[in-house]
């Protein structure tokens, strides 16, 4: 869903230290602005992490839309 | 460290056939009183654009993979289980068929039903899996777990 709206599935992000979470979420929908209306949670280094969370560099991020398992 | 999973992901649909022979492999565990078997079939519902044909499935495999095993471990803490297995699709499933197994076992009933629900529960709301309903002749819309 989301990697249809970047048009592709993985991006190296650059970023000046000391980045939270919610940074980080502001930062891709500025970049991807029809992002802005979908709901996904993030996950640095797999894990399901609030906005007020800072990322240690470097991190696997992954945005994760909705489940939709079983 | 490395850590070792049991395989969960399958490509494409579970067959009947491959159900049946799992009940088949646990005739010689004969602790077990009770088997919970919990199927997921994918459901023709009307969207927009027409009936949902198949999903597509996708996963964020390696956290999907972490969160099965999680599961497990809770469910055999939480419930006196004597084995479970856990089958989920990934690609294409058509309608009408099946893209969850969930298998429990236990001594007695109540355990067999009561983890079988948690464990459903627990993988609609943790794993990572992402479904693209697909509608009509060329349509898709993303499905949501509620």
């Amino acid at each position: 869903m989301l990697a249809e709206i970047a048009g592709l599935s993985d991006e190296v992000w650059t970023a000046a230290g000391g980045l939270t979470v919610g940074q980080f979420r502001t930062q891709v929908t500025e970049k991807y602005p029809a992002m802005r209306d979908k709901k996904f949670k993030i996950a640095v280094n797999q894990k399901i992490s609030e906005d007020f969370v800072p990322i240690e560099a470097p991190a696997e991020i992954a945005l994760l839309p909705p489940f939709a398992g079983g | 460290m490395e850590k070792k999973h049991k395989k969960v992901f399958v490509q494409g649909p579970i067959s009947p056939d491959f159900v049946a022979r799992s009940i088949a492999s646990h005739q010689s565990k004969t602790g077990i009183g009770a088997h919970a078997i919990f199927l997921g079939q994918i459901r023709a519902d009307q969207k927009e654009g027409g009936a949902v044909t198949g999903i597509d499935y996708t996963a964020y495999e390696e956290m999907a993979e972490q969160a099965f095993h999680d599961i497990r471990e809770a469910a055999f803490a939480r419930f006196e289980l004597s084995c479970m297995h856990i089958y989920h699709s990934l690609g294409l499933v058509p309608t009408g068929e099946i893209s969850l197994f969930v298998f429990v076992s236990s001594p007695h009933r109540r355990a067999a039903f009561e983890a079988s629900e948690y464990i459903v529960e627990e993988i609609k709301s943790k794993v990572p899996i992402f479904g693209k309903e697909l509608v009509g002749e060329a349509g898709h819309v993303w499905k949501e777990n509620t």
